[in-house]
C-alpha cells in the first residue's frame, strides 16, 4: 500500500515539475519582470529630462513635460518633417538631431529603447490610432 | 479568317490607342495629377492656341517680347543665365525688373503664382507681364485683343475653342488658353523618381543616395521642399524668409513696410511696385499679406530641374547650386558670419554640413532633372554663363 | 491698434485685394469705447528662457525668438505706450543669461516693465534681477488704469531655504516643469498684505490690470500651472468692477473669466507647451473657454511661439497674439457674454484642424 502511495506521489511530483518546465510563469516572475521594465522606464525618464542627449543642453522634457504631445499611439504615421511614414523611434531621432542638435541613436540602442519605454509609459491607457496626424 | 484577323488587329490597335490616350493624361512619374480648374478644361486645340499666344512677340510695346522670351522652351522655360528678366528695350537697352523668371515647368502645381504668390492662378498670372512697364510694357491689354480678334491665325482658333468671335473674345479666353498650354509643361521621371518611386537602385549614384539622406535629415530640406510617400512636388506652396536679399535692407524694413502700406495697393499696382523698386521687392510676401510673418518671404520653388534653371533665388543672386547649399549651411546668410536678419524663417538655421556632405547634397539635386532637360548645362558646381 | 494701422480706405482696398487672392486680412475690428483716454496699448513679451550652453554660446533657438519679438514690437505703429516682459528671461537664472536677455530687451524702444519668473528667481532669489530691473513687485498708474505687478512664483520657505544643498540645485529642481520635487507657486502672505494696502487706496471703479507670471488660478498642479493662494488673491481683486489678469508661464493661449476677473495667458517667445489635458495620466482643470493655439510643427522653431500687444479699451483688455507661421489670434472682451472670447474661433463650428488635433 505504501509503495503505491509513494509511487503516486512520485508520479504527481514528476507531473508537477514537468508542467512547470513549460510555458508557465508565476506571480513572482511577473513582479520581477515588472521591476525590470520600470527600471528601464526610469532610465528613459532620466534621459528624457537630461540635457545631455544633444549638444545644446536642451532636454526633451523642456517641450514635452511628462512626455505630453509626443502622441506615441499614432505611430506609424506619415510624418511631414521626414516626408514618409515612420515609426516612433525615427521621430525620436528627428528630435535628437533637430531641436537638440545632436546625433541620432541606433534604432535598437538601449537608450532608444529606454526613451521609448518612458514615452509609452506616460501615455498608457490611450487607445491606438496609428496613422493619425 | 482574314476578316477575323483584321478585326482582331483593329481591336488591338484600338485598345493600344486607348491605352496611349490614358498614358497621355497620366502624370509623369513622381507627380500627382495636374490640377485643372473646372472652368478651363484641357483640349488639344486650346493648348495649341495657348502655345501660339505664349510665343507671340506682338503682345509687347516694341513687338519684340513674348512670354517665351523670358520663359524659353529650350532653356527649360527660363531665361537662364539672366539674373533678372529683360523686357522691352528702351534707348537701346533692355529694361529689367527685380526678380528672376521662374520656370513654367511644373508651375501648374503651385497654388499661387509669382515669387510672392500675388496671383491666385496661372490664368491671372499671365495678365500681368503684358502691362508691366519693365516686361512687355503695354499700357493695357487692348493691343492683344485687337490682334486676337482680327488676325485670321487666331480668329478661327478662338471660335473653335471657345465658340467666340469679335468683341466676345476677352482676356479671359486669352489667359485660359495660355494657362492650358502651361499646364502641359509638367515633367517628372527624373533619376530620383525612378530611385524613390520605382525602387531602381541603379538610378542614383552612391553619392546621390547620400545626398538624398542629407536632404531628408541633416539638411532639413524636406519640410519645405516636400517629398511624400508616393509623389514629390518639392514645394510646400508657402512663403519663407531664407535670408536672401533682405539682409541688405534690414535697417530699412520698417520704413519700407510703412511706405508700402500707405501707398496704393491694388494687385496690379503691387505688381508694378515690386518689380520697379529693388528695395520694395525685398519685402516679399509682406507686400501681399501685410503680415509680419511674410516679411522678406518668398515662395518655395520646386526643385525639379533646378540644376538647369540657374541662377537661383527671387533675385537671381546665387549662381550655382553649391552656393545655394552653402547659403543654407550658413543658416540664411550668403557669406558665413554675416548677421542674420531678424525676420528669418524659423526653419532656417546653420546646418553643420561638411564639404563632402555639401557635394553629396548638390549631386542629389542634379538627380532631379527630367530626361527632356538632361542635355542642358548644369549649374550645380560651376556658373552657367 | 494694429501694425502700421492702415486707414480705412487702405484696409478696404487691401481687403478686396486679399480677398481676391483668397487670403484673410488682419483683423482691424475695435470695440467702441466710451472714453478715448482709456484706449491705449502696450506690448507684452514673455518667457524668453535664454539658455546658456558654455562660454559665450546660448541656445540659438530661444535667442532668435526674443530677437524677433523685439524687432516686431519695435515696428508697431503707433508706438505702444510701454512694453512688459512677463518673466522667465533666463532658463537657470544665471547672470550671463539675464545679461544676454537684458541686452536683447534693451533694443526695445520706450519704457519696459518687468515681471519676475521662477527661472529668474530661484538661483539667487532675484538679487541680480533687481540690479537689472528693479523691484520684484510694485504698482503704477497709467491713463486712469491701475497696474499691479506681482511676484507670484514664490513658494514655501522650507522648500526655498532648507530643502536644497545649493542654490544651483534649487534652481535646477524648480526648472523642471514636471519635476515631482518642485513646489507650488504662491504670492504669499507678505505680498498679499502689500496688495491689500495698495488696492485699498484705489477707487473700485478704476480698471485694474494685474501682471503675474503664474496664472493666479489653480489649473494644473503637476506642471505648476497653479497659484496656491489664488482664492485669497482673487478675493482681493473681486471688489473691482473691471479686473484683467495677464500671466505668462504656461507658454500657450489660455483665457478664462472668474467673476469680474478676466484671465489671459501670453505666449512664450521660446517654445510652446502642451495643454495639460494632453497628459493622459492626470486630472486637471483647464479653462473651458480657451480655444487652443494651433499644434506646432516642430520644424519651424517659432511655431506656437509669439508675442502680443494688448489694447486696453473701456478698462477691458483685447489681446492680439502675434503668432509666427500661424493666423494671428485676437481674444477680446465680449460685453454680450461678459467673457473674453476669440474673435474668429470661439464658435465650435469655426474650429480648424490644428486646434483640435492635439
Amino acid at each position: 500500500m505504501n509503495k503505491k502511495i509513494a509511487a503516486l506521489a512520485v508520479a504527481a511530483a514528476v507531473a508537477f515539475v514537468v508542467s512547470l518546465g513549460a510555458d508557465e510563469f508565476t506571480k513572482k516572475d511577473q513582479e520581477r519582470w515588472e521591476k525590470e521594465y520600470q527600471s528601464v522606464v526610469q532610465k528613459g525618464r532620466g534621459l528624457f529630462t537630461s540635457g545631455a542627449l544633444g549638444t545644446n543642453g536642451v532636454a526633451c522634457a523642456q517641450c514635452h513635460p511628462n512626455a505630453a504631445n509626443t502622441h506615441p499611439e499614432t505611430y506609424p504615421k506619415f510624418q511631414k518633417q521626414l516626408g514618409r511614414v515612420i515609426a516612433l523611434r525615427e521621430m525620436i531621432n528627428w528630435c535628437l538631431q533637430q531641436p537638440l542638435e545632436g546625433k541620432p541613436l541606433a534604432l535598437d540602442a538601449p537608450d532608444m529603447i529606454a526613451l521609448e519605454a518612458y514615452i509609452l509609459h506616460e501615455r498608457r491607457g490611450v487607445k491606438l490610432e496609428p496613422g493619425k496626424h | 479568317m482574314k476578316r477575323i484577323l483584321f478585326g482582331l488587329v483593329a481591336a488591338a490597335a484600338f485598345v493600344g490607342a486607348a491605352a496611349m490616350a490614358a498614358d497621355a493624361t497620366a502624370p509623369p512619374l513622381g507627380l500627382p495629377p495636374v490640377p485643372i480648374p473646372a472652368d478651363n478644361p484641357q483640349t488639344p486645340e486650346k493648348i495649341a492656341l495657348g502655345k501660339k499666344l505664349f510665343e507671340d512677340k506682338r503682345f509687347s510695346a516694341t513687338g519684340q517680347v513674348a512670354c517665351a522670351t523670358c520663359h524659353e522652351a529650350k532653356k527649360a522655360f527660363t531665361d537662364s543665365p539672366l539674373r533678372t528678366s529683360e523686357g522691352i528695350k528702351q534707348g537701346g537697352k533692355a529694361l529689367t525688373g527685380t526678380r528672376n523668371a521662374p520656370t513654367v515647368v511644373n508651375a501648374a502645381y503651385f497654388v499661387t503664382q509669382f515669387w510672392d504668390g500675388r496671383s491666385p492662378s496661372l490664368e491671372d498670372q499671365s495678365l500681368h507681364p503684358f502691362v508691366n512697364p519693365v516686361e512687355m510694357g503695354l499700357k493695357d491689354h487692348q493691343p492683344i485683343l485687337k490682334i486676337a480678334r482680327s488676325d485670321p491665325a487666331y480668329t478661327k482658333a478662338f471660335e473653335q475653342v471657345f465658340g467666340k468671335k469679335g468683341a466676345a473674345i476677352t482676356m479671359n479666353e486669352v489667359t485660359q488658353a495660355i494657362a492650358a498650354f502651361e499646364r502641359t509643361q509638367v515633367s517628372g521621371d527624373s533619376p530620383f523618381d525612378r530611385y524613390y518611386f520605382k525602387a531602381d537602385q541603379k538610378a542614383l549614384t552612391d553619392q546621390q543616395k547620400r545626398g538624398f539622406d542629407l536632404f531628408v535629415n541633416k539638411g532639413r530640406c524636406v519640410s519645405c521642399h516636400v517629398v511624400e510617400q508616393n509623389t514629390a512636388v518639392f514645394t510646400d506652396n508657402r512663403f519663407h524668409n531664407i535670408g536672401v536679399g533682405i539682409n541688405n535692407v534690414q535697417n530699412d524694413v520698417p520704413a519700407l513696410a510703412g511706405e508700402f502700406l500707405k501707398a496704393k495697393a491694388t494687385l496690379a499696382e503691387v505688381d508694378v511696385k515690386v518689380l520697379g523698386d529693388k528695395r520694395t521687392s525685398e519685402l516679399g510676401r509682406f507686400a501681399i499679406s501685410r503680415n509680419f510673418e511674410g516679411l522678406g518671404g518668398f515662395k518655395t520653388s520646386t526643385l525639379r530641374n533646378v540644376a538647369v534653371t540657374s541662377p537661383y533665388m527671387h533675385d537671381g543672386s546665387i549662381k550655382t547650386l553649391r552656393d545655394v547649399v552653402v547659403h543654407y549651411n550658413n543658416g540664411g546668410v550668403t557669406k558665413e558670419g554675416d548677421p542674420v536678419n531678424d525676420f528669418l524663417s524659423s526653419g532656417i538655421r546653420p546646418l553643420g554640413l561638411t564639404d563632402p556632405e555639401i557635394d553629396d547634397l548638390v549631386a542629389f539635386l542634379e538627380a532631379l532633372t527630367s530626361p527632356e532637360y538632361a542635355s542642358l548645362p548644369s549649374a550645380a558646381r560651376t556658373e552657367v554663363k | 491698434m494694429n501694425p502700421f494701422q492702415p486707414n480705412r480706405r487702405d484696409f478696404l482696398r487691401s481687403a478686396a485685394a486679399a480677398a481676391a487672392a483668397g487670403i484673410a486680412p488682419m483683423s482691424l475690428v475695435k470695440l467702441a469705447f466710451a472714453d478715448p483716454a482709456l484706449d491705449f496699448s502696450f506690448g507684452y513679451i514673455s518667457d524668453a528662457h535664454i539658455q546658456h550652453i558654455s562660454g559665450t554660446k546660448f541656445v540659438r533657438n530661444w535667442d532668435r525668438g526674443l530677437i524677433r519679438a523685439v524687432a516686431e514690437t519695435n515696428m508697431l505703429t503707433p508706438k505702444p505706450d510701454f512694453v512688459v516682459f512677463g518673466g522667465d528671461l533666463g532658463q537657470l537664472g544665471m547672470k550671463q543669461e539675464l545679461d544676454h536677455g537684458a541686452e536683447m530687451l534693451s533694443k526695445l524702444r520706450g519704457k519696459l516693465y518687468c515681471v519676475m519668473g521662477e527661472h529668474d528667481y530661484y538661483l539667487d532669489l532675484g538679487e541680480y534681477w533687481s540690479k537689472l530691473f528693479g523691484p520684484h513687485y510694485y504698482s503704477f498708474d497709467h491713463k486712469g488704469v491701475h497696474f499691479v505687478v506681482l511676484n507670484s512664483i514664490l513658494t514655501f520657505d522650507d522648500w526655498t531655504f532648507n530643502r536644497w544643498p545649493s542654490a544651483e540645485q534649487r534652481m535646477l529642481e524648480m526648472a523642471g516643469l514636471d519635476n515631482p520635487n518642485g513646489s507650488p507657486f504662491m504670492v504669499g502672505d507678505k505680498q498679499r498684505a502689500w496688495l491689500k494696502a495698495d488696492l485699498d487706496k484705489i477707487d473700485k471703479s478704476t480698471p485694474l490690470v494685474v501682471f503675474s507670471h503664474s496664472p493666479l488660478q489653480k489649473l494644473y498642479k503637476g506642471w505648476n500651472f497653479w497659484t496656491d493662494d489664488a482664492d485669497e488673491v482673487q478675493a482681493l481683486l473681486a471688489p473691482f468692477a473691471k479686473v484683467n489678469v495677464i500671466y505668462g508661464h504656461v507658454h500657450q493661449i489660455q483665457y478664462n473669466q472668474i467673476g469680474n476677473i478676466s484671465f489671459n495667458a501670453v505666449m512664450a517667445t521660446a517654445w510652446p507647451w502642451p495643454y495639460p489635458n494632453t497628459y493622459a495620466q492626470a486630472e486637471h482643470t483647464m479653462p473651458v473657454l480657451t480655444v487652443p493655439m494651433n499644434r506646432a510643427d516642430p520644424f519651424f522653431e517659432r511655431d506656437a511661439t509669439g508675442w502680443q500687444f494688448i489694447d486696453v479699451q473701456t478698462g477691458r483688455v483685447k489681446l492680439e497674439y502675434n503668432l509666427y507661421n500661424n493666423t494671428n489670434r485676437t481674444v477680446a472682451w465680449n460685453p454680450a457674454s461678459g467673457k473674453p472670447e476669440d474673435r474668429a474661433f470661439q464658435d465650435p463650428a469655426k474650429r480648424i484642424p490644428p486646434q483640435v488635433h492635439y
